[in-house]
């Protein structure tokens, strides 16, 4: 990068955490740390929403996968609207006037201590692992695009976050949110007009639309039905909408955010904010990797886009026989594509087959550079930024990315203090302290948590197995947590014990699910959700209520 | 808590059917634009 991208970088990274810390002067009680005191406008709840969502590594992922596979991943967010809908009528009117810090504060209302200390448990452990990798794996990626050491990376980003989220609470993260989530959507905008104005003078957009459509990179929605195929209109709607009713309803780290409004009709309306929202968001995002592909028909890529990984095997005796083969099929590819532009219906299928042999012919040498150093597809949207982006606008996008994964982070670790101080600390050792202590107390989680996540970052940095895994790890809790405040909301016969049961066998479905089957794990939240409740409904009456 | 009506469209009932129909029209368009420019 170029000074001016550092200064940009630079400056940008300190106007965030300042204007975070601004905006959380004066939290002087608990009320004001964990719920900005109820006083938070919908826009401001709504985009600090999206901006939790989109971590740095589905920022960096997204438009790579699309690149790669098409945009079919936008199918994922088709069940979101509904779930936004139900929530706003029935999540948010009931969690507001119970009056709660916390969801799970809630089931100890509505059911007893256990069913609540259960599920503080699940979110604890689901979260507590995620929060880690919301680091670890941007910090992997960036340090490599940057060439920093890992740790400065991880103490860079981990200490940013846990500066202005211990001081500020709530209030600064939401704040920080809503201006990296407007930067987010410009620098992405710029990248896309960017990547389109670079094309060569005769391939106009719509040229490079039809170029993505031949190339299969324009699959939005795919109406084929698949248990194992995670992303098709399907598992999308139907698993994605309670993958999206668990996340906003019973993760902590959401309705903390919803919570914050000032009035019940400001909740709704941030919630509904997403609703009408996300989809372009998402679609857009992935139409960024689509248009990066096209961009990379007509410029030739680097054999990898991993600059460490592409050293490794330019020392490699049979590297300069693969990069050979790779040029000839950019040659091939780009040709071809020129032939797709200008071809009448009659010639199109042959210049679509010309164009995919090549393409093949390049996957081919590009996975034998992959099977000696890994995968680079996290690298691909990177690489173009730092390649071909122009000066500033590189120092932008990658504080936006360094962005992303604060506001994720951020995000996480103040749910997590949340629960910590009110579901436990509060809860079971310290029931009648002054609020000034309990603030106190909130102050300090959050720090914990922030080093944690840091300290958790730097120790699972070499296993990408783990990472991997951890991952999943949301997946396999969502549904059981769900089941439970369906039971809450909507079946009043049933009680603590019985929904206590419930969640355990819905847990235990899913894991079983998880490692004897190859079903998406989309549909784990929906098959925990309703093992949770059938197991609740047929347990004796006498537990039952 | 005071529950208060939307900002538009009067009651939230109308509010959330207009997501709904936004959002099945949003998945209209993008099949279009698959099948448009599929292979």
């Amino acid at each position: 990068m170029s000074a001016a991208d550092w200064a940009v970088l630079t400056a940008w990274l300190i106007f965030l955490v300042s204007y975070g810390l601004w905006r959380g002067r004066g939290s002087k009680t608990v009320n004001q740390y964990l719920l900005a005191g109820k006083t938070m406008p919908w826009y401001a709840m709504g985009l600090s929403i999206m901006a939790t969502q989109a971590s740095a590594i589905t920022f960096i992922s997204t438009t790579s996968q699309a690149y790669v596979d098409g945009m079919r991943f936008v199918q994922f967010y088709f069940g979101l609207p509904v779930a936004m809908v139900i929530l706003s009528a029935t999540a948010v009117p009931i969690f507001h006037r119970a009056k709660v810090y916390t969801a799970y504060e809630y089931l100890e209302q509505r059911f007893d201590a256990k069913t609540r200390a259960l599920v503080t448990g699940v979110f604890l452990i689901s979260r507590g692992l995620q929060c880690g990798l919301a680091l670890s794996a941007p910090a992997i990626v960036l340090s490599v695009i940057l060439g920093w050491p890992f740790r400065v990376t991880i103490l860079i980003m981990g200490g940013l976050v846990v500066a202005y989220t211990t001081l500020g609470g709530i209030k600064a993260v939401t704040w920080a949110d809503v201006q990296q989530m407007m930067v987010i959507l410009v620098s992405l905008a710029l990248a896309l007009a960017i990547a389109v104005w670079r094309l060569p003078s005769d391939v106009s957009f719509f040229d490079a639309v039809r170029i993505a459509g031949a190339a299969g990179k324009l699959n939005a929605v795919d109406l084929h039905f698949d248990w194992n195929n995670q992303y098709n209109l399907w598992s999308g709607l139907i698993g994605g909408m309670f993958l999206a009713l668990a996340y906003f309803g019973c993760d902590q780290s959401q309705v903390q955010r919803y919570l914050t409004g000032k009035s019940i009709a400001q909740s709704r309306l941030s919630l509904l904010f997403n609703a009408v929202g996300k989809i372009p968001v998402q679609f857009f995002i992935l139409f960024l990797g689509a248009m990066v592909f096209v961009f990379f028909v007509f410029e030739q890529p680097p054999l990898l886009f991993q600059p460490v990984q592409l050293k490794q095997v330019q020392a490699l005796p049979e590297y300069a026989g693969i990069q050979n083969q790779f040029d000839r099929a950019f040659e091939a590819r780009q040709a071809a594509a020129r032939r797709i532009k200008n071809a009448s219906d009659a010639e199109r299928p042959s210049a679509i087959t010309e164009f995919r042999n090549a393409e093949q012919d390049m996957d081919t040498a590009r996975g034998w550079a992959r099977k000696r150093t890994g995968d680079d597809t996290n690298y691909i949207f990177l690489s173009f930024v730092t390649h071909y982006l122009p000066v500033g606008v590189v120092g932008l996008v990658i504080g936006v990315i360094f962005s992303a994964a604060m506001s994720a982070i951020s995000g996480e670790i103040n749910s997590l203090a949340t629960v910590t101080v009110i579901d436990i600390y509060k809860r079971h050792f310290r029931k009648d302290a002054p609020d000034h202590h309990y603030l106190v107390a909130s102050r300090l989680a959050t720090a914990f948590w922030g080093i944690y996540a840091a300290g958790f970052a730097v120790l699972t940095k070499g296993f990408g197995a783990l990472i991997v895994m951890v991952n999943q790890v949301g997946s396999l809790f969502y549904g059981g947590m769900l089941g439970v405040f369906i039971l809450a909301f909507f079946v009043k016969r049933v009680g603590g014990t019985a929904a206590f049961i419930g969640v355990l066998a819905g847990e235990a479905a899913i894991f079983a699910a998880a490692r004897f089957t190859n079903i998406a794990f989309l549909w784990y939240n929906v098959l925990g959700c309703l093992v949770v409740i059938a197991v609740a409904l047929v347990v004796p009456a006498k537990a039952r209520n | 808590m005071v529950d208060d009506p939307p900002p538009v469209l009067g009651t939230w009932r109308r509010v959330y059917i207009f997501v709904v129909v936004y959002a099945a029209c949003l998945i209209g368009a993008f099949y279009a634009f698959t099948v448009h420019f599929a292979p």
